[in-house]
């Protein structure tokens, strides 16, 4: 098992020998613990020995797939397994061993990668076997155009069969114009005509009967015809189609209902999921449930996700009770399917590239914004150039052609950032195993460059999932994950800098040494020679569950998965001296922020265990199937972190504790701690498929509330009728299915703080003279104010939905319209400053949410040709009830009567044009003049306009901040072997804030945006144009009265992004090539990630750069292939 | 069928360890305030608390009119200040933190009996709580006026009904709290008690405020009460009072010491490096104002507009010693580099290496030298570079003795009740700064009995010895001269090539002598108009409204109850 991706140089995390310990060497562990889990239960291509005396040809062969790991098909009945046989080899090929086996008794047998198909010839007349066949090739799919595993493909006169390997390819000895059968579970069985065709690509249709497929939920799965829920699903090839590193921006557009915001485009970033938008004020994430226990989505790799569902309504995710209230994703990963043995490799290397960014004026622009900036504010007559000459404007090439080191053009965008960043990922399976045991072990490898220096995102997983079959009462699952990422990062970020730092100030002087910059602000010298930060995270779980039926209905299941995370951070900032351009001793200062190297190291340790037991009891009758579940759980979590440092280092070489001065040490520490337990249960009635019912129940306690308060009860019913089965329906032709739903369900919310009904003394130090000599001493106080009988927060939610499908399923539509109310909502409203104590965390108010989510989707077929087409749409609203007070959040608002996390801010009326319009009008201040937005007077202290603009009194909500009709779509075709799938995603509706875009000369020194040159107040202009002006004049003491939120600055920010295509050709390698390099199949692939946006964003700002000193937004490009074997 | 039974069980017990989750957990690194107040280490731990920094902070320098920087203006100084400024919501909040727990600590004070800790202790730490609420409340109401007063612990609902207290009667309780404080606070701490409040604190914060308020007879009663005392000595030298290296002075009444190690500063190393040279690597972005260097009187005590012995052309000569203290003067050494803005000195030498440099602390070299030409001098020295890292920690001295003394003068000055007294304290401390005795006559001893003689003398002294030190905000606010300081743009030296030819004219530094008024004020207008300094920035003040800050806009919010101070 020699992988090939040891030759990648995986250990070069950095140059400077931080971590010691090579990457490679961590791999070659982790190899070696697979290959040694693994070689226990499979000894493939290796040779065998046998030492089997009279015993039935069915035992022997069962002794064979045990010590060879080949799977065995009989073909047809001829075979007598019971025949008695004895064989005796040593070290000999299966091959060798079957010869010796069969020849004597007429018996045939033929290998195909990891699996031998045994049958009987069938003899002509005069007894000879049939000559006339030949061999062909054949590759089933599924309607989306993924490989069909398992299928079973016969030849039907002859019973001749085999079953399609994992990549959906089969072989097959077929005699000329015989018809060859294709069936699997959940399709129309496919009957083709062999012609002249060496090669086929058979595409199953599902049948009606597709709606036996389960569905992932809640501690188990049910059959999709008896579903009740609001549940969206979206499978494997779907999420690792869409090339992202992380599981959570994955899933970007990819469902209705659920929205993700990218936190940043860094490599290595994440998103943040919200299920069916906001339902509580505090912490909105979804839970998370990977293979039955709470986690992280982020702690999956994308390639190991066999299937994720969404229990978006009330109903669905009530099973989860107190923590489900902002809906539930259940994470299934995949298991081997079957004992056959297979191996799968990708590769894939991609590039990133900055698509769009923020770009600033060139130099002679800036001096002369700078000029006119200055004079603005100095409201200064006779000198309009305070800054910069008019000679030196005028003849700058020539003078910094001249002395670059007193008129600097530095460009410090290409002097950072890099025209690309390479990636490239290594993807490794492995599946197969025997009657008793099957594992798969998934291994993927990623690496992603930053677009600068010192910056990158390693990241290697593992996980390996085993089941274990020990008699016919007992089963059990081991699984095992491991997670390492490592993230490197300059000490100083530079983004904010190469967007905002002006070319007037040297990066590097004439030289090559180190500029000053601004007085000491270089990005560029902090990037390259500041130092790096570098945290390794490392996580490993487990989960071990063991299930026993006792009687043939009822199963019990224990499990226990405990989580251990250890993180390690070190920062090493290093001093940077800078010079004076004409003398090279002499040192003028430090780079800012680089003054001295200092040594920061972090530890984390985060410790989970979820305990579970399950008992299930299933029965179906002619009454109807009857299915109850009871379940107990308890978790627990442990964080502690640990923190040390050393300033002032007088070495820059040695990045440990000891070497940095004793007397400039510092350190810290803390922990806290949460548990749950929880018993919950729940029934499930299906009559005839026909009408549906099913009812939940989940106790809850958190270690967050008092005792007394601990336990909340939440219940939720839901139920279901499928119209299409009724008599009257079945003669509409056009109509397959109809199903209408409903569900009515009660889902809780405790995510504040730790201990938030104790009103907790914070320890914070102090520093005294005692006598002359100074002391660091403890002090305490009570920051919060404690409400005792603090409890959970409840969301109840009502939901209709209806599935429709079309044209012999060909046409899917589902349709779901929910209404949510939160209660008793936990919120930290504002309570008077002279209380003294912050704003403590209550139950308070209530917020009514009203949603839909809609989902469309095609799939056909016309001859060699497949297609279909999937289109999702949600929005949602909520506005807040009486919440018994008001939230202030800067420029937005809770309040009565708001949408949640309202814009709030003035109403503007343009630009003030003249001074005589200034002293005329209602001002926020004295410091107004021409140029500057106007604000409207809307009130005053005693309800009427006071002549003045105040925060008190003209501040309104000005319309919601939260996204609107969220969509996405997929597109995919294909012909033959190619396949094509375009994925695209987009918000309809959203106020965005835009004044950070547009702020000139930032701090006082910085560059000014592109986007506004041309387009300001300026007072050379004429009063026509300035009539037209789009943004305020330009000013740095005006920022008060400019740069707050008023609707002056809230814009639409709709936008649709093509956000991925993929073509991929897949070659299936013919059984007689196959057979000699042991290749199935190979797929290539090319995919091009966030290539374009349509949006009405200010000129170089993409719809999700964060900021200004945000990690751009990058376009990717990614080739990969990928080898079954 | 037995054995899967056997199995049910085993599986069941397993279950039943397993689930044995407690559920009552407490913070693990935090104390909880159920069991809180049950010791007297627990006790004087929340005493401590109350000294924290953050409810010891001091006016910003750039509210005033001694302080420039570059062509920025505060919120204050801009005219914009607002209910949603920060330093509003800051000021406000932090004080009231302060006031709860003291309130807290008051309330505990008979549990902490029952413990048994000593009755004098207990007395100690009430006194200190009633100190510290006191001194925040006195503060509030010298920045908002009326006022929410909470001397107890309130409950939510309580606190949604409450409104603003009249200052004066906000006021009388000051006084009390002070009074009842001085009682049971020491005079002083032994070497191995850790030193927080004592009597003279509280007179002198008490001396302070009354003065802030106009209640003259009570803040000169409460400064004579703290000179009294007699342990307080004015430091010998003005200059090293303020250095890093000078701890805990004598003349330091309330003082918070600062500490590098301790990682617990004056400033932020950035704002270090904005008051030092650019060519010991700072930024020279904060610096005295040029008003503030022309308000110095002359060594004959007259203003620089009066006295003969002020010469434009040479203007750090024969000034007040304060003035080359707290102002760098030109063609000195600073920090080991020679200091002079003169855009014609192209280099300068720094003593450090003895090399000749380019001088970057000069308009001619770079155009981001100090934009007035002025640096601060005073408290800084080589500890303000401390190797590049620009961490320093001198003494946060809250109160000293020349502050009292002339809270005393000026007290009694606007009382109208001038005797000797009043003499002797303002002639105390100009003789300090001049470094001789009171008694000596090579200072300009003040000798003027008349009532607006002293009023301007005392505007001028206050100016003169408290620079940059917190104070001059107060003062300009309750001298309700704010309006026209801060009504005056901000000036300094002209571009390069202008500056240049001005230099070559001889009007190097001062082409014109600017008008000083009786309050210490300084008008440049002249001197603009006739083409010698540059207008930098324009400031602005409304005096309908800004000498009052506006109470945070999310109280006036939230609560029906409570009114925004006028014009806001």
């Amino acid at each position: 098992m020699k992988i090939s991706f040891e030759k990648h140089k995986m250990n070069s995390i950095n140059s400077s020998g931080i971590y010691p310990v090579p990457f490679k060497m961590v791999i070659l562990f982790l190899m070696l613990f697979v290959t040694c889990f693994f070689s226990t239960i499979s000894a493939q291509n290796e040779k065998i020995t046998l030492k089997l005396k009279n015993k039935t040809l069915s035992e022997v062969i069962n002794e064979i797939e045990v010590k060879s790991g080949y799977s065995f098909l009989v073909r047809n009945n001829d075979v007598n397994l019971k025949e008695i046989v004895s064989i005796e080899v040593v070290n000999k090929s299966i091959e060798e061993i079957l010869t010796q086996l069969f020849k004597q008794r007429q018996i045939s047998f033929e290998i195909m990668g990891k699996s031998v198909s045994v049958f009987k010839p069938q003899k002509n007349q005069d007894g000879s076997p049939t000559r006339h066949t030949r061999k062909i090739t054949g590759y089933v799919t599924d309607s989306n155009g993924d490989p069909v595993i398992g299928a079973t493909v016969i030849e039907l006169s002859t019973k001749n069969g085999t079953i399609t390997d994992i990549g959906g390819a089969f072989v097959l000895e077929v005699s000329e114009k015989s018809i060859v059968q294709v069936s699997y579970i959940g399709y129309t069985p496919a009957e083709i005509k062999i012609g002249n065709q060496n090669n086929l690509t058979i595409r199953l249709k599902e049948s009606t009967k597709i709606l036996d497929e389960l569905v992932v939920i809640g501690y188990g799965t049910i059959k999709k015809k008896d579903l009740t829920g609001a549940v969206t699903t979206i499978s494997s090839e779907n999420i690792t189609n869409r090339k992202t590193t992380q599981l959570s921006t994955a899933l970007q557009g990819a469902m209705s209902g659920v929205m993700v915001t990218r936190n940043s485009n860094e490599p290595g970033s994440t998103g943040t999921i919200k299920v069916r938008g906001i339902t509580t004020i505090s912490n909105s994430d979804p839970l998370v449930i990977v293979d039955g226990v709470p986690a992280s989505i982020n702690d999956i790799n994308p390639n190991d996700v066999e299937n994720i569902s969404v229990l978006k309504d009330a109903a669905s995710a009530a099973i989860y009770g107190a923590r489900a209230a902002s809906g539930v994703i259940v994470v299934t990963t995949k298991r081997a399917e079957s004992d056959k043995l297979s191996i799968n490799y990708t590769f894939e290397q991609g590039i990133d590239m900055v698509s769009k960014d923020p770009q600033s004026v060139d130099v002679k622009r800036f001096m002369e914004m700078a000029n006119e900036l200055t004079w603005n504010d100095a409201g200064n007559g006779n000198d309009k150039y305070p800054l910069y000459s008019d000679y030196t404007i005028q003849n700058y090439n020539q003078l910094h052609a001249e002395n670059p080191d007193l008129y600097p053009d530095t460009d410090w965008r290409s002097l950072i950032l890099n025209k690309y960043a390479s990636k490239q990922s290594h993807i490794f399976g492995i599946s197969g195993g025997t009657k008793a045991v099957r594992t798969k072990v998934g291994i993927v490898y990623d690496k992603i460059g930053g677009l600068y220096q010192n910056k990158d995102y390693e990241r290697l997983t593992l996980r390996v999932n085993n089941d274990f079959v020990i008699n016919k009462f007992i089963s059990a699952a081991l699984d095992v994950n491991f997670k390492q990422s490592n993230n490197t990062n300059p000490i100083s970020d530079p983004m904010d800098r190469v967007r905002i730092a002006a070319p007037v100030y040297a990066a590097l002087w004439q030289d090559g040494r180190i500029g000053e910059g601004k007085s000491g602000d270089n990005a560029y010298a902090a990037l390259m020679y500041g130092g790096i930060s570098t945290n390794r995270y490392n996580q490993f779980g487990g989960k071990l569950s063991l299930s026993v039926t006792p009687l043939e209905n009822l199963k019990f299941t224990a499990i226990v998965s405990p989580t251990l995370n250890y993180e390690k951070g070190k920062s090493f900032t290093q001093k940077i001296n800078y010079t004076a351009a004409s003398d090279a001793t002499n040192i003028i200062g430090t780079i800012s922020g680089h003054s001295a190297t200092s040594l920061i190291e972090k530890r984390n340790d985060i410790n989970y265990i979820t305990t579970q037991f399950l008992g299930n009891y299933n029965k179906e009758t002619k009454a109807g199937n009857f299915n109850a579940m009871v379940g107990y759980e308890s978790y627990y979590y442990f964080n502690e972190s640990l923190s040390a440092s050393r300033d002032q280092y007088e070495l820059s070489s040695y990045p440990y504790l000891d070497n940095g001065p004793l007397e400039l040490r510092d350190n810290s520490g803390n922990a806290y701690e949460i548990a749950y337990q929880s018993v919950f249960g729940r029934l499930i009635y299906s009559y005839k498929s026909k009408y549906l019912f099913q009812a939940n129940l989940r106790y809850d306690a958190s270690s967050r509330f008092a005792p007394e308060y601990r336990w909340g009860a939440f219940p939720s019913f839901s139920t279901g009728w499928v119209i299409s089965e009724e008599n009257f329906m079945k003669d509409i032709p056009v109509l397959s299915y109809l199903k209408i739903r409903g569900s009515w369900g009660s889902l809780g919310n405790e995510r504040i703080g730790t201990y938030p009904y104790q009103s907790t003394i914070i320890f914070t130090s102090g520093i005294f003279y005692q006598g002359t000599t100074k002391v660091s001493k403890l002090t305490a106080a009570q920051q919060q104010f404690a409400i005792r009988d603090i409890t959970w927060e409840t969301t109840e939610t009502f939901d209709v939905g209806v599935d429709l499908n079309f044209f012999k399923n060909k046409l899917k539509l589902t349709a779901d319209y929910y209404q949510k109310t939160t209660k008793d909502m936990l919120l930290a409203i504002e309570i008077p400053d002279y209380i003294g104590y912050e704003n403590p965390d209550q139950n308070t108010g209530r917020m009514y949410t009203k949603g839909f989510d809609f989902e469309l989707g095609w799939n056909d077929k016309i001859g060699n040709w497949r297609y279909g087409a999937s289109f999702n749409l949600s929005d949602f609203r909520s506005i807040m009830g009486d919440l018994g007070g008001t939230e202030f959040l800067g420029n937005q608002i809770k309040k009565e009567g708001s949408e949640y996390n309202e814009w709030y801010g003035y109403v503007s009326n343009g630009l003030f044009q003249t001074s005589e319009e200034v002293s005329q009008s209602a001002k926020l201040n004295d410091n107004t003049k021409p140029g500057d937005i106007k604000y409207v007077d809307l009130s005053g202290p005693d309800g009427i306009p006071d002549g003045k603009i105040s925060p008190e009194y003209d501040r309104v909500l000005l319309g919601g901040s939260l996204p609107r009709f969220m969509y996405g779509g997929v597109i995919s075709g294909g012909y033959k072997e190619f396949d094509i799938s375009v994925t695209m995603q987009g918000i309809g509706k959203q106020l965005v804030n835009t004044y950070n875009m547009a702020v000139p000369y930032s701090q006082g020194w910085g560059n000014m945006p592109k986007n506004i040159d041309g387009k300001y107040w300026s007072v050379n202009n004429t009063a026509e144009q300035n009539l037209k002006a789009e943004y305020p004049r330009l000013t740095r003491t005006g920022v008060e009265n400019n740069y707050i939120l008023s609707d002056f600055w809230l814009k639409d920010g709709s936008y649709f992004r093509l956000k991925n295509i993929t073509l991929s050709y897949t070659y299936a390698v013919p059984a007689d090539i196959s057979k000699n390099i042991g290749i199935n199949r190979i797929k290539g692939y090319i995919s091009g990630t966030d290539l374009f946006s349509i949006d009405n964003y200010p000129t170089g700002w993409d719809p999700e750069l964060g900021g200004m000193s945000s990690y751009p937004v990058t376009s990717s490009v990614v080739a990969g292939i990928s080898i079954n074997l | 069928m037995k054995r899967t039974n056997i199995y049910s069980i085993i599986l069941l017990i397993i279950v039943f360890f397993a689930s044995c989750q407690d559920l009552n957990l407490n913070p693990l690194y935090y104390g909880s305030s159920e069991n809180w107040y049950s010791s007297e280490e627990e006790l004087e731990m929340s005493v401590n608390g109350l000294y924290r920094s953050v409810f010891w902070s001091r006016a910003e320098d750039s509210w005033d009119d001694d302080f420039q920087s570059r062509a920025t203006v505060s919120s204050i100084t801009g005219g914009t200040i607002n209910g949603e400024s920060s330093e509003v919501k800051t000021l406000w909040a932090n004080s009231y933190k302060a006031i709860a727990r003291a309130n807290v600590l008051l309330k505990n004070t008979e549990k902490a009996r029952k413990l048994g800790i000593s009755e004098k202790k207990v007395k100690q730490y009430a006194a200190e709580a009633l100190f510290i609420r006191a001194a925040q409340y006195a503060n509030l109401v010298a920045y908002f006026g009326d006022i929410v007063y909470v001397d107890r612990d309130i409950t939510i609902d309580e606190a949604f009904s409450m409104s603003r207290t009249n200052k004066d009667t906000v006021m009388q309780k000051v006084y009390a709290d002070f009074d009842s404080a001085v009682v049971d606070l020491p005079i002083s701490y032994s070497e191995n008690e850790i030193g927080r409040a004592t009597k003279g604190a509280a007179y002198a914060l008490k001396a302070r405020y009354a003065l802030y308020n106009g209640d003259w007879s009570i803040a000169a009663d409460a400064a004579k009460s703290c000179m009294d005392l007699g342990i307080y000595t004015l430091h010998s030298n003005y200059a090293s009072l303020f250095l890093a290296s000078t701890k805990k002075s004598s003349e330091s009444i309330l003082v918070f010491p600062r500490s590098v190690e301790f990682n617990s500063l004056v400033y932020a190393p950035g704002t270090v490096q904005a008051f030092l040279p650019r060519n010991r690597g700072g930024f020279a972005s904060r610096y005295p104002s040029l008003e503030l260097f022309c308000s110095y009187l002359c060594t004959d005590g007259k203003p620089i507009d009066e006295s003969p012995l002020f010469d434009s052309k040479n203007p750090f000569k024969n000034r007040d010693p304060r003035c080359t203290a707290t102002i760098v003067e030109f063609n000195t050494m600073h920090l080991g580099v020679v200091y002079d803005p003169n855009p014609k000195t192209i280099t300068v030498t720094n003593y450090l290496t003895g090399k000749s440099i380019s001088n970057k602390d000069s308009k001619g070299v770079d155009q981001y030298a100090s934009y007035n030409g002025l640096l601060l001098k005073k408290g800084i020295d080589e500890a303000w570079v401390n190797s590049n890292t620009y961490k320093v920690d001198p003494d946060l001295i809250y109160i000293r003795l020349a502050d009292v003394l002339l809270i005393y003068a000026e007290a009694k000055i606007e009382n109208d009740d001038i005797d000797q007294s009043v003499l002797d304290a303002i002639n105390a401390v100009r003789a300090r700064a001049y470094g001789v005795s009171v008694t000596s006559s090579s200072y300009p001893k003040i000798t003027t009995t008349d009532q607006t003689e002293l009023r301007k003398i005392i505007r001028f002294e206050r100016r003169m010895e408290f620079a940059f030190e917190g104070l001059r905000y107060m003062d300009i606010i309750r001298w309700k001269i704010a309006d026209k300081v801060l009504n005056r743009p901000n000036y300094g030296l002209l571009d390069k090539t202008q500056l240049i030819s001005l230099v070559n004219n001889g009007y190097w530094f001062f082409g014109q002598i600017p008008e000083v008024d009786e309050d210490a004020a300084v008008d440049f207008s002249n001197l603009y108009n006739n083409g010698f300094i540059k207008l930098i920035v324009q400031r602005s003040f409304n005096a309908d409204r800004n000498y009052l800050w506006p109470i945070p806009s999310k109280e006036i919010l939230i609560n029906n109850n409570l009114i925004q101070n006028p014009n806001y």
